[in-house]
């Protein structure tokens, strides 16, 4: 009996975003990183290409952590006084694909460091480490529009990922990334429609749709992962199917949301019937990225180095030959 | 939605002396502008301009001379449709054929043969279907006579064949009946088409009646219009439709995300 | 699923006769699928036709139950490839796989681990639901001992792991009545353990590599009057069973294929106590009906069930609680008063750190349509006043003798103006639920008594 074909035809491929630029491309990176441009669902080869893989990024701060878990303070601890060494541990021990620089010491709730220091991380991490970069600011938009000027100038050719802009919030970071040419990460509260409709209002100020990344937030396994995983399949199909505005590549920032929970952190005292945390709270982080990973996620952040190495072993099992190495 | 302008149609004062004077400016200017506003195709219909199948290629040439919009073939004649199928540079439209079998069984061969779609009115030597039994049948026929001859299924438009409201007023609502039952003709459903205009032919209230009519066979499951692609109303008002009904993703920006959305 | 015009256009003869009082046989069928007019109305349809179209409106895939009682498994009957087109019915089943060659105290061990691997997360309790017992060296009477034994010690339903018929028969004289899994007919076996599976009305496992094989094969078997089946697509590396389990959910709801129209069942192949969760967890969302896994470590398992609870969750029904005053523990007038949104995460996370805290609390639960603490604020579904007013629909101020209410660390802002709007003190809580147990004992201090 023959057996119907359910091979599915897409009209329309994601968008390619490359970040990092060498030397010709005037910046100082060793080299560049393409991420998007599949034109099927997760792994699909036997219906279309699948030409970049998924990569992760190791996250580092501009200042010191004062409340990290234990089990991620043992890998850091000797070096995140300095960005710039702590970036260089992860890229050398670790073996992130790239790193992503937040400037948690920025939060005027915080450290309420100001835009020269901000650009001086930046700065020191871009002369550590010769992997592409992401500059993600601390969360505050006013704070955020005043120092990513001076970060986006240090960097300027270095066509690094700067996040985030929002739905309220995105004409100065457009101006910036037209500018001095960076790519930009597009934020919205786990909401479909926003998340489009952020993408919509930046490409009609000018900004290229090759130049996005779409952010949709992110949920910890456990903690709102399937809305999050909803949203990204269901937008990954629309950009499949035509969608220009929901055509982009996803990141998903997932060390950060998994190492508040409770799974990934309490001790096995604490909670006996939860087994070894050793083993758990860097388990849950590769959980939640392998599901992020099946829903379409090409960006991931990430904290702790076992987690990243087991994802990055499973995203090696997965990757076919039609693809090419970053 | 699939948006075919309607304008370069030799009905139309300007376009008749434009092929009696051989004047290409006025046809790419419409060329033009109907591709600016979104058209995906060109219809081109030569009308009483001229009898030669010569005067028709050459309007098709000008139209590809100017935009790089496919083009929709509209003739009833075989001799023109075979000749203007060759000129065409992108695969057309070929607008359109009825249910006779000698008509289908020319035709269809052509259509698979130049990778193009087909248009099927659902009428046949009898006359025009004047209730939903009848439509539904003939597009039913006309589809399956299709795909038996090998024409993809996502390469056939049905059309219900739309009546003026002025003159034939109940055959507005049987035509809505008969495109919510093709719809059952297959698994994805087949494209569906009007030829728009017709329905507020003569009448005073045309732009509204347009737009009212197309939004409502949008929801039975008309994918497609011939149709004034200038009219921004109407056009918002399809894309409204389809937005409504879950077809693209909203945002607060869905006109001009879907604008965005068809440059190239 | 229902057959469309063309389709039921196929089934007919053809011939135009008008005896259904329609033109054409065409006309005809499009009135049959616009339900308008019943099949039967043609005289001339075949039996083999009607069948057709009465199977048509089954469900596109099986529905196999495993078990036998309450601990009873259901699992197929899926209807869609992407939980937000509509919803996941039936959660996968994981299934722990035990070898027989186990000595009589390793057994009890194997069992005592099993029997821990349940949870609670946000109200729910999630655990696994099967056991397979391999067959790898036991004779066909010691097989079906430890089938006998595990059924007896543990609650779950059991997969019988083998293709020996003798094995699996002497296996199923001994705990048939329990409706295990029969893993499961192949190329060679096939007619001889369908027989078996419906001699002891067991549901039956399929295992072949090609999908060609299985169509043969279900169909065969379906012959033999077998029709609880559950297949498997061969045991392979992630990617390629990914391909496989994709193209078998396909052709079930997409192309209402019918001879692989059933579950699907996979056994994970890593080896590294890791991967083996994360290949485990991939098949949970994407088509596995069941899953054996080899992990049995609570640190594993508690992830890989926590996949499962989220994926399955219907996306249509907001995860709200009921917003009413919860009492936590032996609460006493001199109790702490927190409140919260009535989103079921935030819900359940604060209840559970205040049941850790062991301070006994009352948790006043605001209605903010199953948004939580952040999401709500900023969607304007709670602000002070409506704080204010839930306090007082709750009759908060009779329940206890001090006159202060604990906020969300995350909504400070409101305290001004709960101040004013309630009457009483307003003590900032933590950001992070998980603060709340230390700030309870340490930091809740009752402002004054009324």
């Amino acid at each position: 009996m023959e057996v119907p074909d359910v091979k599915q035809s897409w009209p329309n491929s994601i968008n390619e975003v490359t970040i990092g630029a060498t030397k010709e491309g005037g910046g100082t990176r060793s080299h560049a990183i393409t991420v998007g441009g599949t034109r099927t669902l997760p792994f699909l080869y036997f219906e279309g290409n699948i030409p970049h893989r998924p990569v992760i990024a190791m996250e580092v701060w501009d200042i010191a952590p004062t409340d990290w878990p234990e089990e991620l303070g043992k890998y850091f601890s000797d070096v995140w006084d300095d960005p710039g060494k702590w970036a260089k541990k992860c890229v050398d021990e670790f073996e992130a694909d790239f790193i992503c620089l937040r400037l948690q010491g920025c939060d005027p709730d915080g450290e309420n460091k100001g835009s020269h220091e901000a650009a001086q991380a930046v700065e020191r991490v871009l002369k550590s480490v010769a992997v592409p970069l992401i500059i993600w600011g601390c969360g505050n938009d006013e704070k955020d529009n005043e120092i990513f000027p001076a970060c986006s100038q240090t960097a300027a050719g270095e066509r690094c990922l700067l996040g985030t802009i929002t739905e309220d919030n995105y004409k100065t970071l457009v101006a910036l990334c037209k500018a001095d040419k960076h790519k930009l990460i597009a934020e919205s509260p786990v909401d479909i429609n926003i998340a489009k409709q952020v993408n919509v209002l930046a490409t009609d100020i000018g900004l290229a749709p090759e130049d996005i990344v779409i952010y949709p937030s992110t949920g910890a396994l456990g903690y709102g992962m399937e809305y999050v995983y909803s949203i990204m399949e269901r937008g990954r199909i629309a950009g499949l199917s035509g969608d220009k505005m929901w055509a982009m590549p996803l990141l998903a920032d997932i060390g950060r949301e998994v190492w508040k929970v409770k799974e990934a952190i309490a001790p096995e005292e604490e909670v006996p019937g939860w087994g070894d945390h050793i083993q758990r709270g860097p388990l849950w982080e590769t959980i939640t990225g392998l599901v992020y990973l099946q829903a379409g996620t090409d960006i991931f952040i990430m904290w702790h180095p076992k987690a990243v190495k087991e994802l990055k072993k499973y995203i090696d099992s997965l990757m076919k030959k039609n693809s090419r190495k970053n | 939605m699939i948006f075919v302008g309607e304008r370069i149609n030799g009905g139309f004062k300007d376009i008749q002396r434009a092929v009696k004077e051989k004047n290409k400016s006025t046809i790419q200017r419409w060329a033009k502008i109907q591709s600016e506003a979104g058209a995906d195709y060109l219809d081109v219909n030569i009308g009483a301009a001229s009898n030669k199948v010569d005067d028709f290629i050459w309007m098709i040439e000008a139209v590809q001379e100017a935009v790089e919009t496919p083009v929709s073939i509209d003739s009833n004649k075989p001799a023109f449709v075979e000749k203007a199928i060759k000129a065409c540079k992108n695969p057309p439209i070929i607008n359109s054929t009825t249910a006779d079998k000698e008509k289908l069984d020319q035709i269809i061969p052509l259509v698979v043969e130049h990778n193009a779609s087909l248009i099927g009115l659902c009428m046949d030597r009898k006359g025009s279907p004047q209730d939903v039994n009848r439509r539904v049948e003939l597009g039913a026929t006309i589809f399956s006579e299709a795909i038996e001859k090998g024409l993809p299924e996502d390469r056939i438009f049905l059309d219900p064949v739309t009546m003026p409201l002025k003159f034939l007023q109940p055959q507005a609502r049987n035509l809505i009946e008969a495109v919510h039952q093709f719809t059952l003709l297959s698994s994805p459903p087949p494209h569906i088409i009007l030829g728009l205009s017709n329905i507020s032919s003569k009448a005073k209230e045309m732009r509204l009646i347009n737009r009212i009519f197309l939004v409502m066979c949008i929801e039975a499951g008309v994918d497609a219009a011939i149709c004034d692609v200038t009219d921004k109303d109407l056009v918002n008002s399809a894309i409204t439709a389809e937005v409504i009904l879950n077809k693209h993703i909203y945002s607060d920006l869905f006109i001009k995300a879907y604008q965005a959305a068809k440059k190239p | 699923m229902a057959l469309t015009g063309l389709q039921i256009y196929k089934l007919l003869p053809k011939t135009n006769c008008g005896d259904c009082n329609l033109p054409t046989c065409m006309a005809f069928a499009m009135q049959v699928a616009a339900k308008k007019v019943s099949l039967d109305q043609c005289p001339h349809v075949s039996e083999e036709a009607k069948a057709q179209l009465a199977e048509a409106s089954a469900p596109p895939m099986k529905l196999v139950s495993i078990g036998s009682d309450e601990n009873k498994l259901e699992i197929g009957q899926e209807t869609v490839l992407f939980r937000h087109k509509e919803k996941f019915y039936h959660p996968t089943g994981v299934a722990i796989l035990v070898e027989d060659a186990l000595a009589n105290d390793e057994l009890d061990k194997e069992i005592n681990s099993i029997n821990r691997l349940k949870f609670t997360r946000v109200g729910e309790e999630i655990g696994i639901n099967l056991v397979a017992l391999q067959h790898k060296s036991t004779s066909a009477e010691d097989y079906a001992k430890l089938a006998e034994k595990i059924t007896e010690k543990t609650s779950f339903p059991l997969i019988l792991v083998c293709q020996n018929l003798s094995i699996i028969k002497s296996a199923l004289e001994a705990i048939a009545d329990k409706r295990p899994l029969i893993y499961s007919a192949n190329r060679e076996n096939f007619d001889k353990m369908a027989s078996l599976a419906k001699q002891y009305n067991c549901p039956l496992a399929v295992s072949v590599e090609s999908q060609e094989e299985l169509v043969d094969l279900t169909q065969s078997i379906k012959k033999i009057g077998v029709d609880d089946l559950v297949l498997n697509p061969g045991i392979k590396k992630t990617g390629d069973t990914l391909e496989n389990l994709t193209k078998l959910r396909r052709l079930a709801v997409e192309k209402v294929f019918r001879p692989l129209g059933y579950p699907t069942i996979v056994f994970t192949n890593e080896e590294d106590p890791f991967q083996e969760v994360i290949q485990a967890s991939t098949y949970v969302c994407k088509y596995a009906n069941i899953v054996v896994v080899k992990a049995k470590d609570t640190w594993q398992l508690l992830p890989l069930l926590t996949v499962r609870q989220n994926i399955y969750t219907d996306p249509q029904v907001p995860n709200a609680v009921e917003p009413k005053l919860y009492e936590i523990g032996a609460v006493t007038p001199d109790s702490p008063v927190i409140v919260t949104t009535n989103f079921s995460l935030t819900y359940f996370t604060v209840e559970s750190e205040v049941g850790n805290s062991k301070v006994p609390t009352y948790i006043s639960v605001v209605e903010t349509e199953g948004m939580g603490v952040l999401n709500a604020y900023a969607g304007d579904k709670w602000s002070a006043e409506k704080i204010a007013k839930t306090l007082e629909q709750q009759k908060v101020r009779e329940k206890v003798n001090h006159n202060t209410i604990i906020i969300p660390g995350l909504v400070a802002v409101f305290r001004a103006e709960l101040i004013d709007e309630f009457g009483w003190n307003i003590l900032v809580g933590p950001e992070e639920a998980a603060r709340i147990p230390s700030f309870l004992k340490n930091e809740w201090k009752p402002a004054g008594k009324k």
